[in-house]
Order: C-alpha cells, then sequence, then structure tokens
C-alpha cells in the first residue's frame, strides 16, 4: 500500500513537473508566433499613421506619417521607412531603420531643408518613437529570445479568449521594463494587451489593441494605444490604411529613396 | 537653365495623377547684442519677421518645390525683402539617373558644423545671429545628376554661376579686415570681387558613395574657388575668391555603440602652388575625427577634432612677419562638442556648441533653448558668444557680435 501511495505521489510530482515544462515551452512558441504576427504580417507592408499624443491635462498633439516596411526575414531583419506629413516642423521629413535582428539597428534622419542625412546613434531602443509613448523597441518589436517567459493561464479579455503569458528580459542590466503580462489572442495570436511593470513591480505602461480588423486575410491591429499610467499621458495610433505585399523593394532602403520619397507608396 | 526649368515643369504639370501640397511658417526674431560698444553701431543683432511658404508638386515623372520668403525688418535697407530660397524641379531618367535642376540647398561630408568636402555655400550671417539651422546652408542655383550603381553611387553637382559663402560685412556683424588690420563694421565693408560669369568659372562638385559594411565611405572633387575670399587683388585693391580644388575622402559609421566619421581633404590653391604669392592662401591639408553617441536617456553629445597643416608654411610664416601681420600655426586644431538633451517627451530641446580652437586661441559657444508649446507653435531662445586672444582669429574677430535672441515660430 504504501510503496503504491508513494508511486502514486512520485507519479504526481513527475506529472506536474512534466506539464510545467510543457507549458513553458508552450509560452516561448505562443511568444513567438505573437512576434510573428503583430510585426512580420505579410512579406511586407504599407501603412497611413496618424499618431495622438495625449497628455495628463488632455492636451493633443498630433502626427502623421506613412511608414513602409520590408521583411528579409520572419523573426529576423526587417527595414522601416517612414515619411512625416505633420506636425509642420518636421513635414517632408524621412527617417528609416535597418533592424538587425543580432545586433543594434541602424538609424538614420534625412532633413529636407539643409540636404542632410544624419545617421542616429541607436544604443538606446527605450527612448521614445518621435516624443510618443512607443519606444523604438515597441514600434520595431522586442525579440521574443529577450524574454523569459511563462504560462500563466488562460482567460478572456472582453469577447476574446486569451493566453496569458509574463515575460522577464533575461538580461538584468535591462530598463526597459521588469516584467511584462501579455493577453495575447488564442486565435490569431496577437497582442491584445500588455501590462508593463517596473523594478518596484508598479504598472508603468499598458498596451492596448483597441480595434482588430482582417485586411488581405492578415488579422491586424488597426487601433493600438500606449497609456503611461505614471504619467498620466497616453498615445494612440490609427492606421488609417494598411496594405500587404505592396512590392516594397530592398532599394527603397537606401539613401537614395531617404532623399527621394518613393512617390508610388507615399503621397 | 530657365528654360530648362521650364520645359521641365511644363511636362511635370501635363501629368495626369499630380498632388500639390502647401506649408510653411510666419516667424519673429529679435537679437540684442551684448556688446554696447560696437563699430557697427547698431543694437540689434537681428530684428525680422519672416513669412515663408513652401510648395510642393508631384506627379508620377517627377516633382517641383518652392520655397519662398518674405521678411520684413524695421531696421534693415530695403524694410521689405524676399529671397527665393529654393526653387527646382526633380525626375528620374530611366532607372539609375536621378535629377535635381535649379535653385536648391546642397549637403555632403560628415563634419558638424565642420566642413572639408562640403564645398556649398554657407550663411554665417544667418548662423550668428540665431535663424534656423536650415539658414546656415545658402541655395546654389545647379544642376545635380546622380547616378546610381552596384558598386556605389556617383554624384556631379555643377553650379555655373560661383555661389560664395555669406560672410558677416558690418552691417550688424563686425569682423576683421586684415587689410586695416582691425575689427570693422559699417566703415570697413569689403565688396569683394567675385569671378567673372564664364564657364571656366563654374564650380563642379562631385562624389562617389560606398556602403561598405555598416560604413559609408566616400570620395570627392571639387573645381571651383575657395568659398571665402580668402585673396586679395592688389591691382584692384579687392578681396578675391581664389581658385581651388579641393581632393577628399570620408568614412561613416557606427562603432561602440555610437557614430564615428572620418574625413579629410587636400586644399590645392590653384593661383598659388608654391605658396609664394602673400595675397593668396598656400594649400592645406585638413583632417577631421568625429564621434557621436547617446550618453544616457535623451542625451546625445559628439566631439570633433580638426587638424590643419598648412604647406609652405615658412614661406607664409616670413610675409606674414614682414607685413607685420598675423601669424597663423602651421598646424590648425580645432575642437568641437555638442550636447542635445530633450526633456518633456522631447517637448523641450536644450542644445548647445562649442567650438574651440587651442592653436588661435579662441572659440564660440552657441547654445539654445527649443519649447513646443502646440503643434504650430515653437518658442525658443539662445545666445552666440564669441571669445579670443587675437583679433584676426576665425571666431575671435567676431568677439563684438555676441548676442542673445528669442524666436516665436507659427508652422501651417
Amino acid at each position: 500500500m504504501r510503496q503504491l501511495t508513494r508511486f502514486f505521489v512520485i507519479a504526481l510530482i513527475g506529472l506536474s513537473f512534466l506539464s510545467n515544462g510543457v507549458l513553458a515551452q508552450d509560452a516561448n512558441e505562443i511568444m513567438k508566433k505573437s512576434h510573428l504576427s503583430y510585426f512580420y504580417a505579410g512579406d511586407d507592408g504599407k501603412s497611413e499613421v496618424t499618431m495622438r499624443l495625449i497628455n495628463s491635462k488632455g492636451k493633443e498633439r498630433v502626427r502623421e506619417f506613412t511608414m513602409l516596411r520590408l521583411d528579409k526575414e520572419d523573426g529576423g531583419d526587417q527595414m522601416y521607412y517612414t515619411y512625416f506629413f505633420k506636425p509642420s516642423d518636421v513635414a517632408r521629413m524621412t527617417f528609416m531603420v535597418h533592424k538587425q535582428a543580432d545586433g543594434n539597428d541602424l538609424r538614420w534622419i534625412y532633413v529636407p531643408a539643409v540636404d542632410l542625412i544624419k545617421p542616429i546613434s541607436a544604443d538606446d531602443k527605450n527612448s521614445s518613437f518621435v516624443g510618443s509613448d512607443f519606444t523604438y523597441e515597441d514600434v520595431s518589436g522586442r525579440h521574443y529570445n529577450e524574454d523569459d517567459h511563462k504560462f500563466v493561464e488562460e482567460s478572456t479579455l472582453g469577447d476574446r479568449a486569451v493566453y496569458v503569458i509574463e515575460s522577464t528580459p533575461k538580461d538584468e542590466g535591462y530598463d526597459g521594463f521588469a516584467r511584462k503580462l501579455s493577453y495575447i489572442d488564442k486565435e490569431n495570436m496577437l497582442p491584445l494587451k500588455e501590462e508593463y511593470f517596473n523594478s518596484k513591480d508598479e504598472l508603468e505602461r499598458v498596451f492596448l489593441a483597441e480595434k482588430v480588423e482582417t485586411i488581405d486575410d492578415i488579422p491586424t491591429v488597426t487601433v493600438r494605444s500606449m497609456e503611461n499610467v505614471k504619467k498620466g499621458q497616453k498615445t494612440i495610433v490609427e492606421f488609417n490604411s494598411i496594405e500587404y505585399g505592396v512590392g516594397v523593394g530592398e532599394d527603397i532602403f537606401t539613401e537614395r529613396y531617404l532623399k527621394n520619397p518613393p512617390r508610388q507608396f507615399i503621397r | 537653365m530657365k528654360r530648362i526649368i521650364l520645359l521641365a515643369l511644363l511636362l511635370i504639370a501635363a501629368d495626369a495623377h499630380a498632388d500639390l501640397y502647401w506649408g510653411g511658417f510666419l516667424q519673429g526674431l529679435y537679437g540684442g547684442r551684448l556688446h554696447e560698444i560696437n563699430p557697427t553701431e547698431t543694437e540689434y543683432t537681428a530684428s525680422e519677421t519672416r513669412l515663408q511658404l513652401r510648395m510642393e508638386h508631384f506627379g508620377d515623372r517627377g516633382e517641383m518645390f518652392g520655397r519662398l520668403d518674405f521678411t520684413y525688418d524695421g531696421a534693415s535697407d530695403p524694410e521689405y525683402d524676399w529671397e527665393l530660397r529654393e526653387a527646382y524641379v526633380k525626375f528620374r531618367l530611366g532607372s539609375r539617373f536621378d535629377f535635381k535642376i535649379g535653385r536648391q540647398i546642397l549637403t555632403w561630408g560628415t563634419g558638424d558644423l565642420v566642413f572639408i568636402n562640403d564645398v556649398f555655400a554657407k550663411d554665417y550671417k544667418s548662423f550668428f545671429v540665431g535663424r534656423d539651422d536650415q539658414y546656415l546652408k545658402a541655395p546654389q542655383d545647379a544642376i545635380r545628376m546622380e547616378f546610381y550603381s552596384g558598386i556605389g553611387s556617383f554624384t556631379i553637382v555643377w553650379t555655373p554661376k560661383f555661389a560664395p559663402n555669406r560672410l558677416p560685412g558690418g552691417e550688424r556683424l563686425s569682423f576683421y579686415n586684415p587689410m586695416v588690420g582691425a575689427i570693422v563694421g559699417t566703415d570697413g565693408a569689403m565688396q569683394p570681387q567675385r569671378p567673372e560669369s564664364r564657364f571656366k568659372n563654374s564650380e563642379i562638385a562631385t562624389r562617389f558613395s560606398r556602403r561598405i559594411g555598416n560604413f559609408t565611405s566616400a570620395l570627392y572633387f571639387y573645381r571651383g574657388f575657395y568659398k571665402n575670399p580668402e585673396g586679395f587683388d592688389m591691382s584692384t585693391g579687392s578681396p578675391i575668391y581664389p581658385r581651388l580644388h579641393v581632393y577628399g575622402a570620408s568614412v561613416r559609421g557606427p562603432i561602440a555603440g555610437g557614430i564615428l566619421w572620418l574625413e579629410g581633404g587636400y586644399f590645392d590653391s590653384q593661383d598659388d602652388k608654391c605658396g609664394e604669392d602673400p595675397f593668396i592662401p598656400n594649400s592645406s591639408i585638413s583632417g577631421l575625427f568625429g564621434f557621436e553617441r547617446q550618453v544616457a536617456t535623451n542625451l546625445t553629445a559628439n566631439i570633433q577634432w580638426q587638424v590643419d597643416y598648412m604647406t609652405d608654411y615658412d614661406v607664409y610664416e616670413m610675409q606674414q612677419m614682414a607685413g607685420g601681420g598675423y601669424v597663423r600655426d602651421e598646424v590648425y586644431h580645432l575642437l568641437t562638442s555638442r550636447v542635445t538633451k530633450k526633456l518633456m517627451d522631447e517637448l523641450l530641446t536644450l542644445s548647445g556648441f562649442v567650438f574651440y580652437s587651442p592653436s588661435d586661441e579662441d572659440g564660440y559657444a552657441r547654445g539654445s533653448v527649443e519649447y513646443k508649446y502646440t503643434d504650430e507653435i515653437i518658442l525658443a531662445a539662445g545666445a552666440n558668444i564669441f571669445g579670443g586672444d587675437y583679433e584676426a582669429g576665425d571666431f575671435g574677430q567676431f568677439k563684438l557680435n555676441d548676442n542673445v535672441w528669442v524666436k516665436v515660430t507659427y508652422g501651417f
């Protein structure tokens, strides 16, 4: 009898270890699929974006730009090209990023009023993207391999079934966040909500996928927001038009087009 | 040139898929001097209201761009003025040739406010009184052609009529007149003699550029003139722009978490190859090292070190001492640094730039605070401070022009 009990106890303990291991792998797989579905949808993309920055007093600033993206490899190198329309002091400027999955990004800005191409030292991925609550890392994606992922539970967010995953950065020196809770849509693997906690485990930022639509058979977040809970401000990004597979060539992401915006995509 | 632009404009206008964009700004800039006693006898370094209108028109075949400034300055003569800052057409021939024809601003080279191979006209008058950064460059009427291939890109800029730098001439900013041997203002104004408008007096600037890994490298050649009136013609008694060839190279790219740049150039003084003419500058070799890095969140800083070596120095030294003029060192050093700090989610920008020459023992510091009050309104204030022991120094000569300024801009 005692042997049977011992066997059951060992088996139960063994099973629990096994199931945790399986779930940990699932967590990694879930985050990988989520990363690809959100940052690498389609082989290339064009989006016309309106970004609203709302400060704690409700004062609103608007940025309008068109962004082109080309994936060199799913989950790997990517290239971004941005042309600004508004506000007036950044109008006509272009901005380009060569995202290198293995190292630091390469970034350039072109100021047409002075015909100046300026490379930007891209050491800090946590610096804000054009003054918004989104950082460069938010825009171009933080690689899923940079964090340890743990499966928390299955839950619902509104009317969608979600996986809840907790992520902690592998690099202890990283100061973007200390802990992150992601709510991943079970069906399309898009992140519907993300909660960022700082080193004091205070909730600092909240990402929300406010609207999800299907474009070219690809589930896409067309309205997204990032709220900085501590500062009481929010950035809302609306994609007025998203197109996939527009045929953006690699040659677009060069100095030539930094100075001469490709008019077939940018009007 | 005008006929070509007109033809290109007609071709572009005939395009069915044409888009038109307007924009611009209204700006007030007021600057006060810190030295009451100065040779220009003016109180304000700037007192202008400026309206800039920008128009962009593009179709499938090409683009057209124009930028026009209207200014009102109560202390100026004439009070109302206008300047066509840019007016060009852009188009592509085949897949490899890009053209930009007309009045345009041109920039290349790697230096931050230090220019070796950037042989395009600068406007130091605007630079020293607080005008926007875009006014550091003066427009040139030119044809720019770029050819792209697998091995790299080749650019040639032909400026038929020589475009010199715009320098302080004594109306509001005093400067050093070597003929007089002192800092002068309105009285000491000189009218430099420009090269005659002839084909052989046109400027040709070329660049070959290529990416090598993460670095961009370039080779440059310029055939034209010194952009500052560094020569003197005894027969006419006026300063002149001596002939110049510049051969140069540069490389720039990311390293050690920042951006590194190196540039060099050989200034071949065509009218005085042996250095014997005391009124024409000697040939020189210039080298530049620069590094920029993000130091902390929203804080970026860079440093530069330029070295300029004068050839045939002993001849120069002898001539200067004989004439009782200022003798610079054989090797001229210039150190610079820029620090930029952004605050309040990039609404507030603090920026400072310092030039210091250990060899001339002079320097120039410029700083500004800029606040984006709304998407349309930007408030800014700043200062320009010059210092130096020698009145003939590149920066020391402007030491009576110290000023502070305020600026309000409404963009639309």
